[in-house]
């Protein structure tokens, strides 16, 4: 095991951190703001795999599907908004996971309708394909694209954030929506801002990661698990614990199964677990919760 | 598809009042969850094998859901039995649900032809007079590429498989074998079945392990996600990649694009198979479904053609199937095929193809050919 | 608060009849299916105790059910030991293990503890799912029935079957009424409502919250049981979330905090699953819409619903009389 082998296995737990990343800031955002718990953001995930399939098939190009994919989930994400989430808002947790339960099952079938039940595939652009050498290893260039895809997500959420109205407006409504409301920012168009986004997320999320995986109608219940891990474990609704939360199971994960691949699996439970027990508000949680 | 089950299904209704003699099938699969594309697609080579020799009449089916779960399985299977009265049962996809079945068709007596299920003990030491495969043992298509790849000259190893029954009986046989050619497993690794989705820290194990060929056992969604994210990795000089024909299946092989050009692999069936029945088999499938078949298909085509060749042989019960059963030969797209009379497992034709390019297309290039592998008893007695 | 009122009783009478006769009737897929209710109506009603009654809406009963059926197996079909101790010995475990769980997340509520119960349970799912002694995902067959042979009740019949596990049915509903209607569901629904008010007046909401989880843990371990003498044979698949989350839906379409709403959501749910699955191989997408619409409508469910229309009749009733 020379320093080839250590810096390939950083990157792939840095990969698998970054994808973890563009799913959890969505669902850990909208629990901030909107106090849901959206079981289906999971759903949304595949739904934008599936989508960028198409999408990639109908414009011919990797990239038509990048661009239409988060789109086509920021729709189905306002429908359920609409129809659903502005209704639920104050139905209290049960309710929340229940109708979103409900949802993971109508997507599941949805997808197998549109795309039936054989695992699909979808090829990396053309100049993505191949390999780049970095530190001294040759690694996957696609890998390396959502590395950095990750990294300009995070600057550009954190610079909104702390740098602009929007960003000053939903952190006073994450803090106390109540008074927000009471100094005139419209927090009903703002849920719905926040919660469209979050979608596209994870609809980027989902068309990005099918180049890697492969698109199957249960990778939205199996992503879900390890998304759900990483709110918590950072704080529901932090965004900077959404960050050190997807870089924290990444690693696990990752080293976990380069090096004790019977222990990885229990890991991330055993850690959630320790987290609820010791430090139930997470790592670094939100303020105002 | 659906059609073709339906018009199946509304022959075997029309036929109810004039046979008088007809077999009750009950068809034991996966219509959802994970395998459901299997189910299927074993279903279709099932209709195939009935229609073709005109003989949908004869049998009437009962399709069940097993979900791939055992427990659903076996209540299926006592469904059938206890409630439809069936006289024989045709099927099974995951190792698990055969399990589960096992002891139940084995103690009321009811033949069970398995059409996909590789878990060597089915027709190992808990082997039944009753549990006929017409498919392959898990050992049976894994052990020749052991052997293949020893006789090219290649002499360390390394292995990937899922954690579970089928992925160590994969990897141990073709450990075995490869061991036994003169070659060294140097590593391996077992990834947590269905829940592994990065196989990248594996594949870099692999890589610093520094042996010459990967062997691994792959199959449906997983076999997409690890055959893409070794292209990426740009192994193919370095590390090349050998399989369990499963890896590449032509079921999903499209799937995995340019990334499963050159991998190596061992199946009892491709499209490719250079014979007469299989010509004419394919473009049978091929003007109905518009794409190649699988080996899934073949298996539902043979359960139908085994269990059509014991009813002519003057089988009409359910002892009598299970023993008309053992020990028939017949002649498949695959290649000749044969039940072996000691263990109800089928000898037959192992190969060893190399997926290529043909056009926009991928297809299957056959290096070479094992004959009539055959397992041992392992610990089976029928008598 | 629970009250045993007389119209849940005749409706509970009146539900055990009717499927006791559908198993005596009806031939043997009935008696599959009676079953397959049995076992979701107490696996309901032991998360209708956490969840209706104590707010604590837990994912981890699945595993709680499968560690019963599991250890049932480990004694039964690995260990040799008789099947009757062996039985009391599981469901006593699933107890411990419900009690464990409750005492280390009862410092969480809403949906912290709903996650806690999560890794819990998903951890005893990989646990077991690793385990290649209990056949991984494979799973593990051989387990026996009840031998009462004695008595002249051959339970490896398929209707005697069906009648054992409806009695059980009536034995766990009439277990949960009575700690529901005793000073402690009382003092769980008053830590539901109201935990600094309770605590303030000297109750260990901790102590109430592990024992809570201990009872249902309790019951969903009769539902192992059954589970695992039925098929004869577990596999991991019983441990997952989505089997709790099912259970859930059921506890939701029958209604919550009633006990006997639970029962009649277990009916419903795998008679609607066994008539769809005739018809489609999607019958999860009408699952989950029936579960929306189920919440949207008020959330009362099918048998709270019924009451709810009864109360507000009798109200009206004794307007108008006044």
């Amino acid at each position: 095991m020379d320093a080839g082998f250590w810096v390939l296995q950083f990157l792939n737990a840095l990969q698998y951190s970054m994808l973890l990343f563009l799913l959890s800031i969505g669902l850990t955002v909208i629990f901030g703001l909107l106090h849901f718990v959206n079981l289906a953001h999971g759903a949304l995930y595949m739904m934008g795999a599936y989508l960028g399939i198409s999408a990639a098939a109908l414009t011919g190009s990797y990239w038509g599907a990048f661009i239409l994919a988060p789109l086509g989930v920021t729709a189905i994400g306002a429908l359920l908004y609409f129809t659903l989430i502005d209704r639920l808002r104050g139905a209290g947790p049960m309710n929340q996971v229940l109708v979103t339960f409900g949802l993971i099952f109508v997507f599941l079938d949805i997808a197998r309708l549109g795309w039936g039940d054989i695992a699909l595939g979808l090829d990396a652009p053309a100049g993505l394909s191949g390999t780049s050498n970095l530190l001294g290893v040759s690694y996957p260039t696609y890998r390396l694209f959502i590395i950095g895809l990750g990294a300009v997500v995070m600057a550009v959420l954190w610079l909104v954030l702390a740098r602009t109205q929007i960003g000053a407006m939903i952190r006073a409504s994450v803090e106390n929506g109540d008074m927000a409301a009471a100094m005139g920012i419209n927090v009903g168009r703002l849920f719905f801002a926040v919660f469209c986004v979050g979608c596209a997320l994870a609809g980027l999320a989902g068309v990005v990661a099918a180049p890697v995986f492969s698109a199957t109608t249960g990778m939205g219940i199996s992503i879900l698990i390890p998304t759900l891990i990483v709110v918590v474990i950072g704080g529901l609704g932090s965004l900077q614990g959404a960050i050190a939360g997807s870089l924290i199971v990444g690693l696990i994960e990752t080293v976990g199964a380069a090096f004790l691949p019977s222990f990885a699996a229990v890991a991330s439970y055993l850690l959630l677990a320790a987290i609820l027990v010791l430090r139930p508000q997470g790592l670094i949680p939100a303020r105002g919760t | 598809m659906k059609k073709l089950f339906l018009t199946a299904a509304a022959a075997s209704l029309l036929a109810v009042t004039g046979a008088s003699a007809q077999t009750k099938v009950g068809v034991l699969l996966p219509y959802s969850g994970t395998y459901a594309a299997l189910g299927n697609e074993i279903t279709l080579g099932f209709n195939m094998a009935l229609e073709e020799a005109g003989r949908t009449g004869e049998f009437e089916l009962v399709k069940e859901d097993t979900e791939a779960k055992p427990p659903v399985g076996l209540a299926k299977a006592r469904k059938l039995v206890l409630e439809d009265e069936v006289d024989v049962i045709m099927g099974l996809v995951s190792s698990g649900v055969l399990g589960a079945v096992r002891d139940f068709v084995d103690g009321a007596e009811v033949p069970l032809i398995v059409a996909n299920a590789g878990n060597d003990e089915a027709t190992g030491e808990a082997c039944s007079p009753y549990i006929t495969r017409v498919s392959f043992s898990n050992g049976q298509v894994s052990r020749p590429m052991g052997e293949w790849l020893a006789e090219q000259g290649v002499k360390t190893a390394y292995t990937l498989a899922p954690d579970y029954a089928a992925g160590h009986q994969m990897v141990d046989a073709f450990s075995q074998k490869f061991t036994e050619g003169g070659g060294e497993v140097v590593g391996g690794e077992f990834t947590p079945f269905g829940q592994t989705s990065d196989f990248g820290p594996y594949l870099t194990n692999a890589k610093s392990s520094g042996a010459e060929a990967l062997f691994v056992f792959y199959a449906g969604g997983e076999a997409i996600s690890f055959v893409k994210q070794y292209g990426s990795f740009d192994l193919k000089e370095d590390l090349p990649l050998y399989g369990s024909g499963f890896v590449t299946s032509p079921l999903y092989v499209a799937a995995e694009g340019d990334a499963a050009v050159g991998v190596i692999a061992s199946l009892h069936y491709v499209p490719t198979v250079d014979n007469e029945l299989n010509t004419k088999f394919v473009e049978t499938y091929k003007a109905a479904q518009d794409k190649a078949p699988s080996e899934f298909t073949i298996q539902g085509y043979d359960a139908a053609k085994a269990l059509m060749a014991a009813i002519d042989s003057g089988a009409s019960d359910r002892a009598s199937i299970a023993e008309a059963l053992r020990g028939l030969t017949f002649d498949s797209p695959r290649g000749p095929v044969e039940i072996d009379a000691a263990t109800n497992n089928i000898v037959q034709d192992v190969y060893i193809y190399e997926t290529v390019k043909e056009g926009d297309g991928l297809t299957q290039k056959v290096l070479g050919k094992i004959e009539a592998v055959r397992d041992e008893p392992n610990g089976c007695q029928l008598d | 608060m629970f009250h045993q009122t007389p119209t849940r009783s005749i409706v509970l009478v009146f539900a055990l009849v009717a499927l006791a006769l559908y198993a005596i009737y009806g031939g043997y897929f009935a008696r599959e299916i009676v079953v397959e209710i049995a076992i979701l109506a107490i696996l309901a009603i032991s998360i209708d105790v956490v969840a209706g009654f104590g707010g604590m809406v837990s994912l981890c009963h699945g595993a709680i059910m499968g560690v019963s059926a599991y250890t049932y197996g480990i004694l039964t079909a690995k260990l040799g030991y008789p099947a009757l101790p062996s039985a009391v010995a599981a469901i006593g475990a699933a107890a411990v293990f419900g009690t464990v769980v409750g005492w280390i997340t009862a410092r969480t509520t809403g949906i912290y503890f709903i996650m806690a119960t999560l890794a819990f349970g998903q951890m005893a799912y990989t646990v077991i799912f690793k385990s290649r002694w209990l056949g991984g995902d494979d799973g593990m067959g051989g387990l026996p029935r009840f031998d009462f042979d004695w008595a002249g009740i051959a339970m490896n019949k398929s209707l005697p079957f069906a009648l054992y596990a409806l009695l059980l049915v009536l034995l766990c509903y009439v277990a949960a009424a009575w700690v529901m209607r005793s000073a402690f569901g009382r003092t769980l629904c008053g830590i539901h409502s109201n935990e600094p008010r309770m605590r303030a007046i000297g109750v260990s909401t901790i102590i109430h919250r592990a024992r809570a989880m201990g009872f249902s843990g309790l019951l969903a371990g009769v539902a192992g049981i059954i589970a695992g003498q039925h098929i004869q044979y577990i596999s991991p698949e019983l441990l997952f979330w989505t089997v709790s989350g099912e259970a859930l839906i059921v506890v939701i379409l029958g209604g919550l905090g009633t006990l006997i709403g639970p029962m009649i959501g277990a009916i419903a749910f795998v008679l609607l699953k066994h008539e769809l699955s005739g018809y489609t191989d999607h019958w999860h997408i009408v699952v989950g819409l029936v579960l929306i619409a189920t919440v949207l409508a008020g959330g009362r469910g099918l048998y709270g619903q019924i009451e709810h229309w009864m109360t507000r009749r009798k109200a009206r009733g004794a307007a108008q009389n006044a």
